[in-house]
């Protein structure tokens, strides 16, 4: 009896060591840099999406019998699902009660996404500015769901994580009045959460790819840059790397799927992030896929650039200067 | 300490969330027999799948599950990983042949003004390519109908053909091969009567 109390005890002492050892690793000190970074990117790439349709933005959210597809029956689908998903119709809804058209309510949300946009790339105002944009993006992705691809999933994710993230950061205009900043062990665990997301995106992305017997031998690759509309390059020049097609998919394989486990040992950890870089401005470029180039760079270059890019040197004068408890 | 443990509950809840939808997609795309791992889909269908039931079946409103579902949209994972995974789709085109009142055909295809909603439309396209149901693919293809129509005022009545783009692999293209169009389905519109 009393041995199996003495194994508990030392049990409980064993776990109480290495509890809070673990729960360290979740809340690294860290500076408010990949905030600034999460925030400017995800400003630009709104701004990105926003000015790349806006010659679509109504064809594509209208409803009924105005628009490519109708935004009333993507979002009775949506309702399917849930009521509660955020989408343009509450607010177009809403307008109509006020004899405001239909037309005039999209461009407003149109407009409302730049200005939120423009007030999170300065850092005004920074949460209600960032659960704005947030909120505007969302519901214009929900309501166009059946026009939507993995750029919006992935972009909303990002805000989502920055409205949640202990903004202000240190370039934002915020700071002017507000001295108060977030203690670092706050900042690093959001940008744990940050970090583990993009592991478990490249890992299941990857892995489900695998699973296809043409990633393997190079057909899946050929396939993606000569189908439409991701056919940039001319067939007849793509044709004369034909044994390239193979190795880049193996490489690419491995890039990915080796992801969450070398992307944070230092000097390979460093060497992989500008590997996945390369990879997705290559996709971009090659597939015309810009907004899914430039929100998989912003996102990797938030989680992991402070410190493997760049040194991560604001630290130890953030947690001097933290006034904030944080979560300690 | 107490907010660092629901700071830990909510990341590990989520993690968890992410990593359930990752592997369902898996499960799925395994038991259908997409992926290299021999399954058949017989062995695995479920009930309704086996009834060639395309639509599921309408239940109760389940509250917890709303609000569940409406934090994964929210937080934007809802879906899986798996973009061209575990190979990429087909290619799929919809053309339509407008008949004109004097007896004349114009051609057209479905258009947007820039790249990124042409990006858009091809994903609208392929979704309606994968779908197995054929009154989905009906309504999103008179819809996308309906909003070309707009261009030919004069057309009475229009033919719409969605076919499948088969790709030759450069061995192929080497040899001279073009890329050639499957037929999958076709539809006929007549211009609805002024009320």
């Amino acid at each position: 009896m009393s041995s199996s109390r003495l194994t508990i005890s030392n049990d409980l002492r064993r776990n109480s060591k290495v509890l809070p050892c673990s729960r360290e690793w979740f809340f690294p000190s860290t500076s408010d840099r990949w905030l600034s970074i999460l925030r400017i990117g995800l400003a630009v790439q709104l701004l990105l999406y926003a000015f790349s349709i806006h010659g679509d933005w109504i064809y594509l959210l209208s409803g009924t019998g105005r628009g490519l597809v109708s935004r009333d029956f993507a979002e009775a689908l949506l309702s399917l699902e849930s009521p509660l998903i955020p989408r343009l119709g509450w607010l177009v809804n809403a307008g109509k009660q006020l004899g405001v058209s239909e037309p005039t309510l999209l461009d407003l949300s149109w407009y409302g996404l730049i200005v939120a946009s423009l007030f999170v790339l300065v850092g005004l105002f920074c949460r209600p500015a960032a659960i704005a944009a947030w909120l505007i993006h969302l519901s214009a992705v929900k309501s166009g769901g059946l026009v939507t691809y993995g750029v919006d999933a992935l972009t909303t994710t990002g805000l989502f994580y920055l409205a949640l993230s202990p903004l202000p950061d240190r370039f934002s205009l915020d700071r002017f009045w507000r001295k108060k900043i977030a203690g670092s062990q706050l900042l690093g665990f959001w940008r744990r959460v940050l970090q583990l997301h993009l592991c478990l995106i490249y890992f299941f992305s990857r892995l489900t790819k695998a699973l296809g017997r043409d990633w393997w031998n190079g057909m899946n690759l050929w396939r993606s840059v000569t189908r439409p509309p991701f056919d940039l390059i001319p067939v007849e020049t793509l044709v004369r790397f034909k044994y390239f097609f193979p190795i880049a998919g193996v490489a690419v394989l491995l890039l990915e799927i080796g992801y969450p486990f070398l992307i944070w040992p230092g000097r390979i950890g460093r060497r992989w992030l500008l590997a996945i870089l390369v990879m997705h401005a290559g996709i971009g470029l090659a597939m015309g896929m810009y907004l899914f180039a430039s929100v998989m760079i912003i996102l990797n270059l938030a989680a992991f650039g402070p410190g493997k890019l760049w040194r991560d040197n604001g630290t130890r004068e953030d947690a001097g200067r933290a006034i904030s408890p944080g979560v300690a | 300490m107490r907010r660092k443990n629901i700071c830990l509950a909510w990341l590990a809840l989520q993690l968890f969330f992410i990593t359930a939808i990752s592997v369902r997609q898996l499960g799925w795309l395994i038991a259908n027999g997409l992926t290299v791992i021999p399954l058949s889909r017989s062995s695995t269908a479920s009930p309704a799948e086996k009834e060639g039931s395309t639509t599921p079946k309408q239940s109760r409103p389940n509250p917890a599950k709303q609000i569940l579902v409406g934090y994964l949209h929210c937080a934007g994972i809802e879906g899986a990983y798996g973009f061209f995974a575990p190979n990429v789709p087909e290619s799929y085109k919809l053309a339509f042949e407008f008949h004109n009142r004097d007896g004349s055909v114009d051609d057209d295809l479905p258009s947007v003004d820039s790249r990124a909603a042409e990006l858009r439309l091809g994903s609208l396209l392929d979704a309606i390519g994968r779908s197995d149901s054929e009154r989905y693919r009906r309504i999103l293809i008179r819809m996308l109908t309906a909003a070309a129509w707009e261009n030919h005022p004069e057309a009475v009545s229009v033919h719409a053909v969605f076919g499948k783009l088969k790709l030759p692999g450069p061995i192929e293209t080497e040899r001279g091969v073009t890329p050639s169009y499957e037929f999958i389905a076709a539809y006929d519109f007549e211009r609805p009567a002024p009320k």
